[in-house]
């Protein structure tokens, strides 16, 4: 008899939505995640606030994570791996590593929700001297400091007066290999960019931009207000270099619609770094076997109407280990993840009862 | 249009920003601009910018990044490029690039700027047509002398205005020293709308030699109107 059991590899946005939508169906789950709490990023990066309604990142997750602990059909492994996977649809084998210990899991079927991780600026080149100026931070070093409402200059500890984005640090770039646009980046910059004004209303707060991608409802919710209510200056033209001057940054760039160089000192300079596939979602595409994109991302087949198979049966993909995806993209694709498995799962009992 | 603000340079950042705030603290100022995409569909619907280099969205981008150097260089030169058609009123976000230009020209006059007397310089003889008979420029007015800038067809114009008017479909009353008739009682309520909305105040910034020919002009139907032309009591 094939298990009956989902097993999910990954508790962040993708992964808890899909354990949500089949524990509901009463299908067990298991749940493999590495770190030690469900969540995923907006938990594990401390956000601030969602994007786009700015609700409070933590309040939010818990109001998905709580009806998941304790409940019957959920088993939920933290501090877990996944080390190895045999079988095939409808009867996998999953290795999951608490700890020392290891034991096997029987599942029907795999949703890998493994996600991503922010583009390190220092990686490559030094990138705007991150590791080289305390003043430099990124997007999540920024939503660190906005969830405890302390917004300062790391070097000396007092607001900023100045703060530059600086927007596609990571993503769009072929020097770097990463030419996608990580999607959210342009969004998550406004949205923390109205925060700074509304914690700082005295600072001044910059853009600098190649082209404002607000697709959707985040053009009205968060672009326009960020321009006309909370006065964020959104300047065409990225930035080149971050220069130290006396105790402040210099950004240099052109600002491209006004037609003249820029050359501006800022206090607090925040680089808006994009999506890459996190270690865990690299890992599992070697361990399951998963075609990876050139970028890292786990291959779906049949996108763009079907955005969650895999290439190997029975193995499903959600949220943002497939590529740049925002909390919407994810759950979505969590929740059709979850429908995919349980299909499966149906199909082969129902196969595997026929045959008595 | 340049971006060049070094020509004023000497002018004291506090005077910049005091001008600036006045335009923002205008009651229009938040109908006329929301934030700019810079996406230039002002620039492309406008006929100044054709023929000048002038653009209505650097003046918007300026005024709403806060750029108060640059507004103070658009406010002294590129204001008057425009005609005030206001076609750039297609604007996707809203805006009025060109209801913007307004307050920023009546601040420019309302200060008595020297760039806004230069440029206005020349049309004190139309203010002063307008203003003291309520008609719009008459056609005795099309002069070579009057329009210098209008080239060498405005002489041909000027002469046998009498023929051209009678030429033209609608009634032109066989005058040609104004453009229609204008009744007393209207021209005395226009007397008191150019005094009390302050445009009596702003003509006697840019250009105080026709402030007092107009009040010349004006003094007597404003009495006759119960007008007080001297509320303080000066002479």
């Amino acid at each position: 008899m094939p298990s009956d059991r989902v097993l999910i590899i990954g508790g962040g946005p993708a992964g808890i939505e899909a354990a949500r939508n089949l524990a509901d169906l009463g299908i067990p789950v298991t749940i493999v995640e590495a770190r030690e709490r469900l969540g995923g990023m907006p938990i594990h990066a401390q956000y601030a606030a969602l994007t786009p309604d700015l609700e409070d990142a933590e309040t939010a997750m818990n109001r998905r994570i709580e009806p998941l602990l304790g409940h019957p059909l959920v088993d939920l492994r933290c501090n877990s791996a996944v080390t190895g996977s045999s079988g095939t649809a409808g009867d996998f084998r999953v290795r999951v590593a608490v700890g020392g210990k290891e034991d096997v899991v029987p599942a029907a079927a795999i949703i890998v929700a493994t996600g991503f991780q922010h583009f390190d600026p220092g990686r490559e080149t030094q990138m705007y001297g991150y590791y080289e100026f305390d003043d430099v931070i990124t997007l999540p070093d920024c939503e660190k400091m906005l969830k405890e409402h302390k917004v300062v200059r790391p070097s000396n500890g007092q607001p900023p007066e100045c703060v530059a984005f600086i927007q596609c640090v990571g993503s769009r770039d072929r020097q770097i290999g990463n030419e996608f646009c990580s999607k959210v980046c342009c969004g998550i910059a406004s949205k923390e960019a109205i925060e700074i004004r509304q914690q700082l209303p005295n600072c001044k707060v910059f853009i600098f931009y190649i082209d404002m991608r607000m697709y959707g409802y985040w053009e009205n919710e968060l672009y326009w207000p960020a321009q006309e209510k909370h006065k964020v200056n959104y300047v065409r033209g990225i930035v080149s270099e971050v220069l130290k001057k006396g105790d402040r940054l210099v950004i240099r760039g052109e600002d491209t619609t006004l037609g003249r160089p820029v050359e501006a000192p800022m206090d607090l300079v925040v680089l808006s770094v994009g999506m890459e596939p996190s270690k865990g979602t690299r890992e599992m595409a070697k361990l399951l076997g998963l075609p990876q994109n050139p970028y890292g991302y786990l291959d779906t087949v049949g996108v763009p109407l079907d955005t969650v198979s895999t290439a190997v049966e029975g193995v499903f993909a959600a949220g943002s280990c497939t590529g740049p995806a925002d909390l919407e993209d994810s759950i979505s694709a969590g929740a059709t993840a979850a429908m995919r498995a349980a299909v499966l799962l149906r199909k082969k009992r129902a196969g595997a009862e026929a045959r008595g | 249009m340049g971006c060049d603000t070094s020509r004023y340079a000497q002018v004291p950042r506090e005077e910049k920003q005091r001008l600036f705030d006045q335009v923002t603290a205008d009651e229009r100022f938040g109908h006329v601009l929301y934030g700019c995409y810079e996406c230039g569909i002002c620039v492309a619907t406008c006929p100044s910018a054709r023929f000048y280099d002038f653009s209505p969205r650097k003046i918007a981008q300026a005024t709403a990044r806060e750029d108060v150097d640059l507004v103070y260089k658009f406010m002294n030169e590129d204001v008057w490029d425009c005609s005030q058609c206001f076609s750039c009123d297609k604007c996707p976000r809203g805006n009025s690039p060109g209801g913007l230009i307004t307050i920023l020209r009546e601040v420019a006059v309302r200060n008595g700027l020297k760039t806004a007397k230069e440029a206005l310089e020349g049309y004190g003889r139309i203010i002063y047509k307008i203003m003291s008979t309520g008609t719009q420029v008459a056609p005795d007015m099309l002069q070579p002398s009057a329009f210098p800038d209008w080239g060498p067809h405005v002489k041909e114009i000027s002469e046998n205005l009498p023929w051209w008017r009678r030429a033209l479909p609608p009634e032109t009353l066989h005058t040609t020293e104004s453009s229609w008739d204008v009744s007393e009682k209207t021209l005395s309520e226009l007397y008191l709308i150019w005094h009390m909305t302050g445009v009596m105040d702003m003509i006697q910034e840019v250009d105080e030699g026709l402030h007092m020919i107009l009040m010349d002009v004006m003094e007597e139907k404003l009495e006759e109107a119960g007008f007080d032309l001297h509320p303080d009591g000066e002479d």
